[in-house]
């Protein structure tokens, strides 16, 4: 008991923000989105999409259901790409590189912007083999030790490798749903990405593994630069640094987390926070 | 605030009484339906038991048929050709074979008929009964067993040695009374002299039922009805099942797997997935017709062969094997493919590496089904000619050959009933034992396929 209150004790120190909040303005900018616009066939789903992304900060993307900020997400690593029907418009760079550039491959994009999804889902395999894949496929491993090293490194920095040290060959669903989510999140460490896409990676979690992997992304922080959409509100104002709030396919206001939360200068940001409108 | 609380409580017990009213007619509606499905149940499984005991009680007895134990004498008045010749340093090799190939014609030659009749009458010397009398007794095919017997070991010759040899059909018949023992001298198949030399061996124990391992071990026969076997039909539908396992499975599962995972959805998708639906629902003869037309006078592969028979069959499971496979990738979780995809694995990485791995159970029943469902098939196998009389086993795809389902067919259609009526549910039931025995292994495999996902 005495550690599930430490951790989220730690969790919620890390809220008071060891980064100075404005850092986050003087941070370079690691993509850059202008006038993004999405259709589902007919349906439009976003609407000129602008915003820039610091580089290693983390970014929330906050709104009601179906406004639009998951879409944009997985605009930035195409996967809208394996959606039937579905069009992006405007651009998107990553360093520079545009993103829908056709002669871009999608394999190296996604391999420089990681992601996370809602659920956990881990392959049906061994712990082991759930991180290793990506190196695997990649390339990334020379010998049979560079990949254990990769393994044990990805792990490790997922926060995962004490509690799954002696068991790395058993299956990767045999875990808890918090343990489960970690092990995807390293495994998109291990391919070395530049940014890590994490769709509401607690919504199926319950408090105390959200507090662990809050602790986490605040920890990736340093090396990585992380989005995430988020339903809460209150895991946005933990965990973020800069947050954007989508609402009807249109993004209607970022900036500094703090600022957001404290000072928004929209009627919508507002009543949103305040829980009007959800 | 008492009579708010008392008007409140009277609507929520009104409600009570009504949902207590319904709730009888609800009851009684689940309980009709429980008996109702119990009552199906029960039918279903009353036809099916009627079905194998009727094929079983009728089948088995024919898997022991009569047999003759006596004693045979070698006689080399009889048997040509002398000892086996011998290889001597003085030979060459040319001289060996000749002198070799002569007394095996010589052999055969000889008058083996007389060999078993001898053997016969030395159990009964006093009966007197006409040759061909005493000959119908025992199988057309016991000269030919005999001989084999002897070409396997010529050291017998001038000894007599213990034999057993197959009774013939009607005296496996008339011992069985799968013929009317009733019926005037002019109705029966065998002679009353060699009705009562029938009963008086069997009183003896020089006739008994022995297991027919021939069943398995023999090839049909015409001239022998008691020494046929399925060994013919068996390879034929084995040589089919490879045919079809190893043409069906590819491109079945490539089909499904190109259609689910890679083609675009547009009208020509829709019209091959309608069209591969249709394919499943045309009638097996069609599928003869289109193997004769194509396969046998368009491509020129020869008649009755396993190899057509195979392609057409390849045909008929094609669709099974494609819907089933289909439905199993649709069951892969996306979010399994998106945790591949979002890693960076191309297309074709994830559909090998994490969702057709997770398809195996699913394809590997419906694979077994299909062939299952082909090893069954009869109609198609008629038009191309399968079911033409072959005594040979053969030993390629090619060959000429029936297959297990058509010796059924043939068995069935045979003019002496009374011993055929037996064997057709005998090779009934070796069918159905081999496809319970595919069952058993679908079972098996995707039981253990499971575990390991």
């Amino acid at each position: 008991m005495d550690m599930i209150a430490g951790k989220i004790k730690l969790t919620s120190k890390t809220v008071d923000q060891s980064m100075n909040p404005l850092d986050v303005l003087e941070r370079e900018t690691r993509l850059s989105a202008r006038d993004v616009t999405v259709h589902y066939g007919d349906k439009q789903a976003l609407f000129g999409i602008s915003i820039d992304i610091p580089d290693r900060a983390v970014t929330s993307f906050i709104g009601p259901s179906g406004c639009g900020k998951s879409t944009f997400l997985r605009c930035i690593n195409r996967m809208n790409d394996t959606i039937e029907g579905a069009r992006v418009g405007g651009s998107i760079k990553l360093d520079g590189d545009d993103v829908y550039d056709p002669n871009l491959d999608v394999v190296e994009l996604r391999a420089r912007v990681g992601m996370v999804f809602q659920k956990p889902n881990p392959f049906p395999k061994s712990i082991y083999e759930n991180v290793a894949y990506g190196p695997k496929i990649h390339g990334l491993a020379r010998s049979r030790t560079d990949l254990d090293e990769i393994v044990v490194s990805s792990l490790r920095k997922a926060g995962l490798f004490e509690e799954v040290k002696d068991r790395l060959n058993e299956p990767g669903t045999s875990l808890s749903g918090g343990q489960q989510q970690r092990l995807c999140i390293a495994r998109a460490i291990a391919v070395g990405p530049q940014v890590i896409l994490m769709d509401e990676p607690c919504s199926a979690l319950d408090p105390i593994a959200t507090a662990i992997i809050e602790e986490l992304i605040d920890e990736l922080r340093e090396n990585y630069t992380i989005v995430i959409v988020t339903h809460s509100m209150q895991q946005a104002a933990r965990v973020s640094q800069k947050t954007a709030f989508f609402h009807l396919g249109k993004l209607i206001e970022e900036g500094v987390t703090e600022d957001i939360f404290t000072n928004p200068e929209h009627k919508q940001t507002q009543d949103y926070i305040m829980g009007r409108i959800g | 605030m008492t009579d708010t609380l008392l008007s409140a409580a009277s609507p929520g017990s009104r409600n009570r009484e009504q949902v207590r009213k319904g709730l009888r007619r609800r009851h009684r509606s689940e309980v009709l339906f429980r008996w109702a499905g119990i009552l199906s149940i029960v039918a279903a499984l009353g036809f099916v038991a009627i079905l194998f005991g009727m094929i079983l009680s009728k089948g088995m007895p024919s898997f022991w048929q009569s047999t003759l134990h006596l004693e045979a004498y070698f006689d080399p008045e009889l048997i040509e050709g002398g000892p086996q010749p011998q290889r001597e340093d003085s030979n060459s090799d040319a001289d060996y074979q000749r002198a070799y190939s002569n007394w095996q014609r010589a052999v055969t030659l000889s008058n083996w008929n007389t060999v078993v009749e001898t053997a016969i009458r030395a159990q009964v010397p006093e009966f007197e009964i006409e040759t061909g009398d005493l000959l119908d007794l025992v199988t057309t095919a016991a000269r030919f067993q005999l001989r084999d017997q002897y070409f396997a070991n010529p050291d017998v010759l001038g000894q007599t040695m213990p034999v057993s040899i197959l009774g013939s059909a009607n005296t496996d018949n008339w011992l069985k009374g799968t013929i009317d023992r009733s019926q005037p001298d002019a109705r029966q198949q065998l002679a009353p002299e060699t009705r009562q030399l029938a009963d008086q061996f069997l009183e003896q124990g020089i006739i008994r039922f022995d297991f027919a391992g021939h069943i398995f071990t023999n090839v049909d026969s015409r001239s022998a009805p008691a020494s046929a076997g399925l060994a013919g039909a068996f390879m034929g539908s084995l040589y089919m099942m490879m045919v079809v396992i190893v043409l069906a499975v590819p491109i079945g599962v490539a089909s499904a797997v190109y259609l689910e995972e890679f083609a675009p959805k547009n009208r020509w998708t829709d019209l091959i997935e309608v069209n591969i639906n249709n394919l499943a629902a045309v009638p097996s003869i069609v599928f003869g017709l289109l193997g004769a037309a194509v396969f046998i006078n368009y491509f020129g592969l020869p008649r009755s062969a396993p190899i057509v028979g195979g392609l057409v069959l390849t045909l008929m499971t094609l669709p099974t094997i494609i819907i089933a496979t289909r439905s199993s990738l649709r069951a892969v979780p996306p979010s399994l493919r998106q945790a591949a995809l979002g890693l960076g694995a191309s297309r074709n990485q994830t559909v090998f590496h994490h969702v057709l791995p997770m398809t195996f159970p699913g394809i590997l029943t419906a694979t077994i089904i299909g062939v299952a469902q082909a090893l069954g098939e009869t109609a198609p196998l008629l038009l191309i000619g399968m079911s033409a009389f072959i005594a040979n086993i053969p030993s390629s795809p090619m060959d000429s050959a029936t297959a297990l389902p058509v010796q059924i067919y043939l068995w069935q259609g045979n003019e002496n009933r009374n011993f055929f009526e037996a064997r057709t549910s005998a090779a009934i039931i070796v069918l159905l034992g081999l496809m319970l025995m595919l069952n058993a292994i679908a079972i098996f495999l995707r039981s253990r396929l499971e575990k390991r996902a």
